[in-house]
């Protein structure tokens, strides 16, 4: 069953040539079943509660090597991110206008990602690690420009630039490791670690340099507004929803849990840096007059979140940084999704030609607040429960000026967001834009979809908690010690 | 008895989001079903009555991973609160069916009041922090919507201040929240009993009291609120919205916690301040809804000196006016609602005469007004003389003081505002107005006749008071 994360999309954008000669129609119906059988087989883990405590194992020896793959509490949560996000990006491409020729090419770069992130997320090596890193980032690169358009193109490249510099340090770092623990798994990494001295130092901010680079946090984030923004309307929903989220903020969690442990200088540096991501990423956020480049910065800030509960170093924090995750997925993709129907309506995403279009577009500007109202924070929705449990978790932990930031920079995301709010939805429909009409059902459902997933994760936030998260406090068994 | 409480809450919170169903076939039904939610959850309030006369309480318990438990517990205090809040809900919904009914967005409207008035009695009966929190910012977002009716961006911008303030004053008590987490391990009050609370813990928790009951130095969103429509702010700004803070006051540090004596020098001061400052505001305010919502702000911090007070009596009265003050002030907010609808101008320069006019509207006016100011024997003057009283006894005369000084600048700004609006001459432009609908006039008549009838039956309201303090063990 493991293997099938990576084996079924992989399929999936294999077959998809062949189809685009024999059966171009059916090209669509792939990707959407890859994702839904991924969702299904996620879920059914979760609610069966197979991980609750432990983890389900691969080890097979073919020719001498050890294929290892792992599904634990935290990639169950991250597959099941996986398949949504990647299940509503599709579902909103199949009406985005694409060339119809290259819309089979596209599908396979999808399910290529796919095929990454859920590597990435049951690797239990760093080498493996790293090659799917690559695999998700080379589809990202291409999915990015698939338009062809200068814009694309420059944030593909700015993209491609920054991930080489990422890369080449991560691989410096997995080559240093290497030399003095010989072997790669992260079981032979923490004990290679636990010696200390200054090549694992090295190394450690080697990797810690590298992801935060890959996860866009402050100050290495010049290339994500620019990438988000200039992408295709559902391959940014992809990038921002999840592809980032997985390549930074994943394997950070995974690496610091089973490799490098809570080192106290790595974590208040991660504290800092994801205080500055989180204060600095709103404020840029508050004045951008963009749709997705406002998401872009918001993104920035949530990871900040995300990194803040990690670096508290306790359980409490390690299950608000997953919750916080995954919620950030859900709402994140959503108000993605969001901007991508305002473009297909309207056209344009500049903040000073859109203005009341929840009273033409009602789904829209109504999963819209939902996301909003998620992502600044506030209950019910499940944004307020992640982090709820971050702030707790640094208070309790003793970081309480941290907490502090955590509790006002929801403030700041208020403000961006209420500014959202009122220059496309709420308030009277702008001159022009009177002939505006809702999109179509194809493009609104999956807003339906996530606005529904945030709702009902935070009304049955125990439910969640039981199923989702508290398969999490089993990998602090994990732990490096 | 323990699922009435959870009828209460759930029914008016999960029938809220069928009402734009519904209103997508007729609005009738809709309006209807609207008012009936409202109803039964009055009700369900009332039927939890019995057990509290007896001296019982009802608790309702769920429990919930990492000390989130949902406890629900119908004491005096609840559901004095409750009953307050859902009666003047059912009044302003059916005041709603006339003011609104030629406007866009009713079915968000609908849904937004109903879910709204669900909060507010989940936010009274909760007694975990973190579902008061849960609670407090539902109605915080029912609050934005509504203040943002009209859609116009000026009214939007002013939503989005108020939205803002309160969620800042909100944030602020969370963290508060998670302070007197880390300090007593639980979210529960009725596990905090009697506890200490760290002077920080209180600070942070004041800032969300302060904001989301208009007090100085967050009271400014609650004026410029008044672009709502005016069940709206009969609703929000008078009766329910802003007692929300007193009553977390009440709750949290009247019923439960202690804490540093020192607040007790400086909490009158900021209240005797806001006061003051509000009451002078009314006084030159020249826009009918401002001024009855700056009177509101003043007329807060009566409550918040009765509650402040570590003394039996300033505490009943503190509680008793927030009844007097929901029932008087809903009837202002609806009276000028009803001037406001039918002259077309909310400048009260503008007005005059109206009484010639609108003479039922005009009645029920005077009679919530008078007792605002606190004229025996209306309802507010038994408060308000509880509250004097008892600010003396517990040895604060110059509060006190200050205090009735509030009260007389409070009589100068209702006599001006009810003597430009109604008395003198009639202007020539307002000559064909009208009284206002007939459940419009229903709605201000029976405020304003229960405003003078609680004064006349103020042993009721007061026995009841004493069960709630007899609860909250104040002054034993």
């Amino acid at each position: 069953m493991l293997l099938a994360y990576i084996l079924v999309p992989l399929l999936g954008a294999a077959i998809m040539p062949i189809l685009r000669k024999i059966w171009q129609k059916g090209t669509d119906s792939v990707p959407i079943l890859v994702t839904v059988y991924q969702i299904i087989i996620t879920g059914w883990i979760a609610y069966q509660g197979i991980v609750l405590n432990g983890s389900l194992n691969l080890e097979r020896w073919i020719l001498d090597q050890v294929l290892a793959l792992r599904l634990d509490g935290l990639s169950l949560v991250a597959l099941l991110a996986i398949g949504l996000v990647s299940f509503v990006t599709v579902l909103f491409s199949l009406r985005y206008p694409l060339d119809e020729d290259r819309r089979p090419g596209y599908y396979a770069l999808i399910l290529l990602a796919v095929t990454g992130m859920n590597g990435l997320v049951v690797a239990t090596d760093l080498f493996s690690m790293y090659v799917f890193l690559e695999i998700v980032s080379v589809a990202s690169f291409i999915l990015i420009a698939y338009q062809y358009d200068e814009f694309g193109m420059e944030g593909s490249f700015k993209y491609m630039m920054l991930s080489a510099v990422a890369t080449v340090f991560l691989l410096v770092a997995v080559a240093l490791l290497f030399a003095i623990t010989g072997g790669v798994s992260f079981g032979e990494l923490a004990q290679g670690v636990k010696t200390g001295g200054p090549v694992v130092f090295i190394s450690f901010a080697f990797i810690f340099f590298a992801l935060a680079l890959k996860s866009g946090m402050m100050p290495f984030h010049g290339w994500l507004p620019d990438a988000y923004t200039a992408s295709p309307a559902p391959v940014s929903i992809l990038l921002a929803g999840i592809v980032t989220k997985i390549a930074g903020v994943y394997t950070m969690i995974r690496l610091v849990l089973e490799v490098f442990g809570f080192n106290s200088v790595f974590m208040n540096l991660l504290l800092v840096v994801g205080a500055v991501s989180t204060v600095l990423g709103a404020f840029f956020a508050l004045g951008q007059k963009d749709f997705k480049r406002m998401l872009a910065y918001s993104s920035i800030s949530q990871i900040g979140y995300i990194m803040m509960g990690l670096a508290a170093g306790t359980p409490l924090g390690l299950i608000g940084a997953v919750f916080h995750f995954f919620n950030h997925a859900i709402f994140k993709s959503l108000l993605f999704l969001n901007s991508g129907a305002v473009e297909t309506a309207t056209g344009t995403r500049n903040f000073d030609e859109l203005g009341g279009l929840a009273e033409k577009m009602p789904v829209t500007g109504t999963t819209s607040v939902i996301g909003l109202l998620s992502t600044a924070g506030i209950p019910p929705l499940a944004g307020f429960w992640s982090k709820l449990v971050i702030i707790v978790a640094l208070w309790m932990a003793g970081f309480k000026f941290f907490a502090f930031i955590a509790v006002f920079a929801s403030i700041i995301t208020l403000a961006y967001l209420l500014l959202l709010q009122r220059n496309v939805f709420f308030g009277k429909i702008k001159q022009g834009l009177e002939g505006i009409r809702e999109v179509s059902p194809v493009v609104y459902w999956p807003a339906i979809i996530m606005a529904a997933i945030t709702v009902f994760s935070g009304i049955l936030f125990p439910l969640v908690y039981d199923k989702l998260l508290n398969p999490v406090n089993s990998l602090l068994g994990l732990l490096a010690k | 008895m323990e699922n009435v409480i959870l009828l209460a809450i759930l029914l008016p919170i999960i029938g809220a989001f069928i009402l734009p169903v519904i209103g997508r076939f007729s609005a009738k039904i809709r309006n209807i079903t609207a008012l009936l939610l409202v109803t039964t959850s009055f009700g369900a309030s009332l039927s939890l009555l019995g057990p509290v006369l007896s001296g019982k309480t009802t608790t309702f318990l769920l429990s919930m991973p990492l000390g989130f438990d949902l406890i629900l517990t119908a004491d005096a205090l609840g559901i004095l609160m409750a009953l307050a809040s859902s009666f003047v809900g059912i009044i302003i919904v059916m005041y709603s069916f006339g003011y609104i009914h030629h406007d866009a967005n009713q079915n968000e409207y609908y849904l937004m009041v109903v879910l709204f008035l669900g909060s507010m009695i989940g936010l009274v009966y909760s007694q975990n922090l973190i579902f008061i929190y849960l609670f407090w910012e539902i109605a915080a977002i029912c609050c934005w919507r509504l203040i943002g009716f009209y859609r116009e961006r000026e009214i939007v911008l002013k939503a989005d201040k108020a939205f803002l303030i309160t969620v800042f004053g909100a944030v602020a008590m969370l963290l508060g929240f998670v302070i007197l987490y880390s300090q007593h391990n639980t979210f529960n009050l009725l596990e905090m009993q009697g506890k200490e609370a760290s002077s920080l813990a209180v600070l942070l928790i004041m800032f969300g009291i302060f904001s989301k009951s208009a007090t100085l130095p967050f009271h400014t969103w609650l004026p410029d609120a008044g672009v709502a429509p005016s069940p709206v702010t009969g609703l929000l700004h008078a009766a329910v919205l802003v007692k929300i803070g007193v009553f977390a006051f009440a709750r949290i540090f009247v019923g439960t916690l202690q804490f540093d004596p020192v607040w007790m020098q400086i909490l009158p001061i900021v209240i005797a301040a806001s006061a003051l400052v509000a009451g002078g505001a009314a006084l030159v305010d020249t826009n009918i809804k401002r001024i009855i919502a700056y009177s509101t702000i003043s007329q807060l911090a009566f409550i918040f000196l009765g509650l402040v007070m570590k003394n039996p009596i300033a505490i009943a009265g503190g509680l008793l006016f927030i009844i007097m003050h929901g029932l008087a002030k809903g009837g202002l907010f609806l009276c000028a609602g009803i001037v406001e609808h039918n002259a077309h101008t909310k400048d009260i320069r503008q007005m005059g005469g109206l009484i010639t006019k609108m003479p039922i509207t005009t009645v029920s006016f005077a009679l919530c007004a008078l007792s605002i100011m606190g004229i025996p024997p209306f309802g507010g003057f038994f408060a308000k003389y509880m509250i004097i009283t008892g600010a003396v006894e517990g040895g604060n005369p110059w509060i006190a003081g200050v205090f009735i000084l509030g009260g007389f600048i409070t009589v100068l700004y209702v006599l001006r505002l009810f003597a430009l609006v109604f008395l003198g001459e009639m202007r020539t432009d307002l000559v064909n107005v009208k009284e206002g609908s007939n459940t419009m006039l229903a709605a201000v008549v029976i405020l304003g006749v229960l405003s003078l009838l609680a004064g006349f039956l103020v042993h009721f309201p007061n026995e009841f008071i004493q069960i709630a303090l007899e609860q909250m063990k104040v002054g034993i």
